[in-house]
């Protein structure tokens, strides 16, 4: 990824699916669809609300595999079927507050997101780009302090980390 | 620069750009701090004043070769980032893994009971 053309404090995702743009963008829009993949394997999503419409609400909430509940909530912003969904995102309690990570207690509140589906030779190409949303200034460095990690993983070095870390049997 | 705290931490330290720059040229092996201000487009100076950084926080070391210096990326002192970021990292290849069995598996059934 080119790294000049994205602002210090923004969270960038590019990734292909091959998949009609039509479908990929119904795993969007779709409780019984975003069940089915939304979170990292091995955790459990339960899908409390889902109003996919300017205005409405996704609300939901993910068990990992050691047992910890976590919620979160999108409020969507705009929809542009199939091309373009616009959202804000938070960490969210049972009844939908607005919460804290428990480990990332400096992480923005709020995550303005802007989602893009492009057709490319009958693939999708998706663009996930997140800003902090009304952020205190700490909290805009961390999340790009977090994010100028994932670029660094994206270049390897933390590949190279891994490696050390695997040589070392994990004891660092 | 902005905050004190930037030599204690190595978040903080990771956090501007030429020092992120640095650690990815030193992961290409070492350097001297000509080599690397030549290559960054830095003056001497503010590479040395970055490097001193980087090395307080323990993501590089230096050696003595005769009359130069050589610094090299120390991985192990990258560990508090990585733990950090894996799990975000994670939250979104693995979800992205998952959509992509997902639509396979969608565009299977599609073709089995194409009236659907």
């Amino acid at each position: 990824m080119n790294d000049r053309t994205v602002s210090e404090h923004e969270l960038l995702i590019v990734r292909t699916f091959d998949a009609p743009r039509e479908l990929v963008f119904r795993a969007f829009a779709e409780a019984r669809h975003l069940a089915r993949w939304w979170g990292p394997k091995g955790f459990v999503m339960g899908v409390h609300t889902l109003e996919f419409r300017p205005g409405g609400v996704f609300h939901y909430s993910m068990r990992s595999p050691g047992g910890q509940e976590m919620g979160g909530k999108f409020v969507y912003h705009e929809i542009l079927e199939p091309e373009k969904i616009v959202y804000v995102s938070s960490f969210s309690d049972a009844e939908g507050g607005l919460t804290r990570h428990p480990m990332w207690p400096e992480w923005p509140l709020q995550v303005w997101n802007v989602v893009t589906f492009e057709e490319q030779q009958g693939k999708t190409l998706l663009t996930l780009r997140g800003y902090p949303l009304n952020a205190p200034e700490r909290e805009v460095e961390f999340f790009q302090q977090v994010h100028s990690g994932v670029r660094m993983g994206f270049r390897g070095t933390l590949d190279q980390l891994e490696e050390y870390l695997a040589t070392r049997g994990g004891a660092a | 620069m902005a905050r004190s705290a930037t030599t204690s931490d190595v978040f903080n330290a990771v956090g501007e750009p030429p020092r992120r720059q640095i650690l990815e040229l030193l992961a290409q092996g070492e350097r001297s701090v000509n080599d690397i201000a030549g290559a960054l487009e830095l003056h001497q100076p503010q590479a040395s004043k970055h490097l001193r950084v980087l090395r307080e926080v323990g993501l590089v070391s230096v050696r003595e070769v005769g009359k130069q210096r050589l610094y090299r990326l120390n991985a192990g002192g990258l560990k508090p980032i990585h733990d950090w970021v894996k799990p975000f990292e994670r939250f979104w290849s693995e979800s992205f893994d998952r959509l992509d069995e997902y639509l396979k598996e969608l565009q299977a059934q599609k073709k089995e009971k194409p009236d659907e």
